[in-house]
């Protein structure tokens, strides 16, 4: 018998062999249906699968044998598995390989033998083989059928192995799930060309969700959930990955949890299989929630923004720099950009400049010195010193710095805080500028308890108070104290000494001799403050009040002819019969001076005097017409008043009063004065002059409407006709009664004006008709000369209205018309004009005459004034036209005025005012 | 209606004469003339004048007392009353028409054109009416 040999490669064919993991394992319908189907094709006694081992070999599937395994030394098997072909022997007891093999010889008494080897990764694993108790041959039909079954066994080997291994992995899969379960992330899978999504219940759990209440799950569900700020990054991140740019797809992103709040999410994914045609395919990864981390991070941002704002927004610049000689800058605040005009990025690093190159030349070295010297102590510093900007201009800083150290004390950066201080350095200086400038001198004045004094401060003005330097005091004060006035110091050191122990301002007046010995006054104010030395310092001011002084005595004497001069007064009011009253509205006292007594008619003896009792004596017609004042007084402050008493004696007397009232504010006793004046005799004077004006104008207007009337019949020729020389005659009558009339009208007026007794009927007119009726009938009176009339209207005078009254403004006109006709040339030419300028209209009346003399123009609206008597004789008129022009005109608020030169004649104006509504 | 008695009443002789030839000889006017107040009105019922020319002031019965007289007889109540006046002052003119003249003639006046004057008066009186 012979003895299977092994093969060359029977390490690697045993690997195979046990990596298909069938050894010992219990029998399956798979092999079995195929022996089967075998033992029936090929109608063979017996048919194993015969796994070779290393000294066995081991039926997996059996038909016809009981046995299940036995040595491979006495087996077929290991012989046919040596060759790639089908090891067939016809007839066992033939071949002296297997003649004398047991299983040949006994049971089962093999004459037959065809095993086919069964690979697996090349290596023969096995064979399927054919047994039978009769020799045999096979047919080339059989052994055919011999090998389909073999690979078919080799599939189900194949097929098996995968199904494992599928399982374990499946086990496996279980077992990471349950890990990842047990974990906080969540995973996912993802479908991206179906968008079928699977997620695990962790993934839903972030957001407080079961994964049941998700369902139906898809990638709309991850969208419906995720933040719609972070979709577009989690889209490129995406694509990036798709496109193979990156290995992972990893973006952190926000979920709307449950509960409304969002949850910080930290999403890694990969892309693990792809479609035929290169697309992304199957996509898993996991979720794991980072808000405790995000959230960590963000306060961390935060803390630093708000670091960030307060060192923006302190008013100053912070710094960090290293501790080389250029004080290279880590970092440096903002607010240096308004203080040098540089920003910060240029002096971080040193980037474009250096922050000593910003610091005044001349302040460089002192302030190295002072931070070297600060490094040796390790101490902070305070310096000031001068920056200079962009622009040229220079800013004064205060630094306050310190250094930080490491443990072995060397010097790691300087950090400190620079603050603009320019405004307060100008102030300080003004401060300064201010003391120089002051009249007197501002000081310090300190006193100890063993009573040596100093100033320490003093203004330079001490020098012309006390003739001495601040620094002659600055130890010693009695420099100073030796110039008081030896008849003062007693007093002075009493007044300090006051001041010092009442802790109140001290105040004194006192003299000084000057360096000429002449005596100066001085006025000192001082605040003392107790030291904690037990000494007193006060701060005050000491002024020169010399000329004050000298102003007071002046004052006095002033004040002792004021004295006089009221002496006089009341010598005075008491020839005028001007009485004076005061009352205390606030106490009710009533004082009255003695003509008020004599005025009233009483015995200053007998009287008390009262307002009830001056009230009572008003008569009793004018009682309303005071009552009437007295209110406007109230609303006014003055009160002016005239009206008749009735005296204890029945005579009747006129009385004008006139009081004013100071304000309560400035007047906290509520004092009310005021005059009394009996002008009874001015009243009557003022009646009879009324009644004569009355009279005049009556008395002397009758005959003159009887001459006129007269002249008129006459002249109208319907009575009787006319010789030349008497209608000549009566012209002459006629035209001097006119101007009599004319006299007699203009006095009047100017009376009745001067006395404010003109009334005037103010309307809105429009002034082109006015104008018009002027010239119209001016043309009627022209007396026989020959004089032209034109009207120039502008345009716009039509829309304007003003407040006039007509027959007043009439009355102007004709007074001017008559004017300038009176000293036109003749044939001349005269003008009425109409034009707006600004807010008036301006009326004007030009002639072609000699204009105004000059020797006249100075009294051309007072009255009774004519260019010369000559001309009166000649031209006539009253002289007193232009002044009752000028009166009636500014009556209505307006003015007159005119131009006049030699060669164009005399132009009279009117201005008046275009109402505001116009 | 037409203007034909003119009743007048004037202190002043020379006036009433110079009226009387400016309305009589030059317009031939009826004319009445009184030197006071008080005969006017005794006699204006009996005369019914077509208008009545009113000096202002006169002695002891002045203008507005003659016309408040005059109106005080029921027929002369519509008859047309013309102030005359020496003392023209605007708030003067407005008292006289407030009384109930139809209107105001200044003194001096102009005799020529008095006659005139009364005519457009009378005719815008009536006219108003």
């Amino acid at each position: 018998m012979q003895i299977p040999s092994k093969p060359d490669n029977e390490v690697k064919r045993l690997e195979a062999l046990h990596l298909i993991q069938m050894l010992d394992t219990p029998s399956e319908p798979r092999f079995d249906r195929l022996t089967r189907l075998a033992q029936f094709s090929l109608k063979s006694d017996i048919v194993l699968i015969s796994l070779v081992d290393e000294d066995r070999q081991w039926f997996k599937s059996r038909q016809g044998l009981a046995v299940c395994q036995t040595d491979r030394d006495i087996s077929f098997c290991g012989h046919a598995i040596l060759s790639d072909n089908i090891l067939e022997i016809s007839d066992t007891l033939q071949d002296e390989r297997f003649a004398d093999n047991p299983l040949v010889v006994g049971e089962p008494s093999i004459r037959f033998y065809a095993g086919v080897p069964l690979k697996y990764d090349g290596q023969a694993v096995g064979t399927l083989c054919f047994l039978g108790r009769q020799p045999r041959v096979l047919s080339v039909e059989e052994r055919e059928i011999a090998f389909e079954f073999a690979r078919a066994v080799e599939q189900e080997i194949e097929d098996r192995l995968q199904e494992y291994v599928h399982d374990k992995l499946l086990i496996s899969e279980q077992m990471y799930r349950s890990v990842l379960d047990g974990t906080r992330i969540g995973t996912w899978q993802w479908n991206i060309q179906t968008g079928e999504t699977i997620f695990n219940e962790r993934w839903a759990n972030i957001i407080g969700y079961q994964l049941d209440e998700l369902k139906p799950i898809s990638i709309e569900t991850w969208l419906s959930f995720a933040h719609q700020d972070d979709l577009a990054e989690s889209g490129r991140l995406l694509e990036e990955h798709f496109n193979g740019l990156s290995a992972f797809y990893d973006h952190k992103c926000r979920m709307k949890h449950k509960n409304g709040h969002y949850v910080w999410v930290h999403d890694r994914g990969q892309v693990v299989s792809w479609t035929e045609d290169g697309k992304p395919l199957m996509m898993y990864g996991t979720h794991a929630d980072i808000s405790e981390q995000m959230n960590a991070e963000m306060s961390l941002l935060e803390s630093r923004d708000q670091f960030r704002t307060l060192v923006a927004n302190i008013p100053g610049i912070t710094y960090r720099c290293k501790a080389d000689e250029s004080w290279t800058m880590l970092f440096m605040s903002g607010h240096i950009d308004p203080l040098s005009g540089y920003p910060s990025s240029d002096f971080i690093g040193n980037a474009v400049r250096t922050y000593s190159s910003v610091i005044h030349p001349e302040d460089r070295a002192r302030l190295e010195h002072s931070i070297e010297v600060a490094l040796n102590d390790k101490s902070s510093w305070l310096l000031h010193y001068r920056i200079i900007h962009a622009d040229g201009s220079i800013r004064w800083v205060e630094e306050r710095g310190a250094a930080e150290y490491n443990d072995v004390g060397q010097v790691l950066y300087l950090n400190g805080f620079i603050l603009d201080v320019s405004n307060e350095k100008k102030l300080q200086e003004r401060l300064i500028k201010l003391t120089q400038q002051l009249p007197g001198m501002v000081y310090q004045f300190q006193l100890w308890p063993n009573g040596h004094s100093a100033f320490p401060y003093a203004s330079v003005a001490i020098k012309s108070i006390y003739g001495v330097t601040p620094d002659d005091v600055i130890d010693d004060a009695s420099a100073a104290f030796s110039r008081i006035h030896a008849d003062d110091l007693d007093a002075i050191i009493q007044s300090i000494e006051v001041s010092r122990e009442h802790q109140t301002v001290w105040q004194d007046e006192y003299r000084v001799h000057r360096e000429d010995q002449s005596i100066m006054w001085l006025s000192g104010n001082a605040t003392p403050e107790k030291m904690p030395d037990g000494s007193t310092l006060w701060h005050g001011y000491i002024q020169d009040i010399t000329q004050t002084k000298e102003y007071y005595l002046t004052l006095e004497k002033l004040n002792q002819q004021l004295k006089v001069a009221q002496q006089s007064l009341d010598l005075a009011s008491e020839q005028a019969q001007i009485g004076y009253w005061k009352i205390s509205l606030k106490h009710g006292s009533l004082w009255w001076s003695p003509i008020i007594y004599q005025i009233l008619g009483f015995n200053s003896e007998d009287i008390q005097p009262s307002l009830s009792l001056f009230k009572s004596m008003i008569h009793p017609d004018d009682v309303k017409k005071v009552e009437q004042g007295q209110e406007q007084a109230r609303e006014s402050g003055i009160y002016n008043m005239v009206h008749r008493i009735i005296r204890s004696d029945g005579e009747i007397r006129w009385v004008h009063e006139l009081s004013q009232f100071v304000p309560e504010e400035k007047n906290p006793e509520l004092i009310m004065v005021g005059s009394v004046q009996d002008i009874t005799e001015r009243m009557r004077l003022q009646k009879m002059k009324e009644a004569f004006i009355a009279t005049v104008s009556h008395e002397l207007r009758t005959p003159l409407t009887s001459i006129s009337g007269a002249l008129n019949l006459l002249q109208s020729g319907e009575l009787a006709s006319l010789s030349e020389k008497s209608a000549k005659l009566l012209n002459i009558a006629s035209n001097n009664c006119n101007q009599l009339i004319h006299l007699i009208s203009d006095l009047l007026d100017i009376e009745k004006l001067v006395a404010g007794k003109m009334s005037f009927e103010m309307r809105e007119t429009n002034i082109r008709s006015v104008l018009q009726r002027s010239i119209h009938d001016h043309q009627l009176y022209l007396g026989g000369k020959s004089v032209r009339f034109a009207l120039n209207i502008a345009e716009c005078i039509d829309e304007i209205s003003i407040l006039i009254d007509e027959h007043r403004l009439m009355q102007i006109l004709a007074n001017l018309l008559s004017n300038a006709v009176k000293y036109s040339p003749n044939e001349g030419m005269v003008t009425l004009s109409a034009q707006k300028i600004a807010d008036y209209i301006e009326l004007s009346v030009e002639d072609e005459g000699e204009g105004v003399p000059e020797e006249f123009r100075s009294r051309i609206f007072q009255r009774f004034s004519q260019a010369d008597t000559s001309t009166s004789k000649m031209k006539g008129g009253t002289g007193l036209g232009l002044a009752l022009c000028k009166e009636l005109v500014e009556a209505m608020g307006g003015t007159i005025g005119y131009t006049s030169n030699k060669t164009s004649g005399a132009r009279f104006y009117l201005h008046l005012p275009i109402p505001v509504t116009s | 209606m037409e203007l034909n008695t003119i009743l007048h009443v004037e202190d002043d002789e020379s006036i009433r004469v110079i009226v009387e030839m400016a309305l009589v000889d030059l317009f031939g006017f009826t004319l009445f003339s009184f030197d006071n107040g008080k005969d006017a009105s005794a006699a204006v019922e009996g005369l019914q004048p077509d208008l009545i020319l009113l000096d202002a002031m006169m002695p002891s019965m002045d203008g507005l007392q003659t016309l408040a007289e005059i109106r005080k007889i029921p027929s002369c109540q519509s008859i047309p009353v013309v102030f005359m006046t020496a003392r023209v002052q605007q708030s003067e003119k407005k008292q006289y028409l407030e009384a109930g003249a139809v209107a105001v003639i200044e003194k001096p006046f102009d005799a020529a054109n008095l006659g005139n004057e009364l005519l457009s008066i009378y005719d815008q009186c009536h006219q108003g009416v």
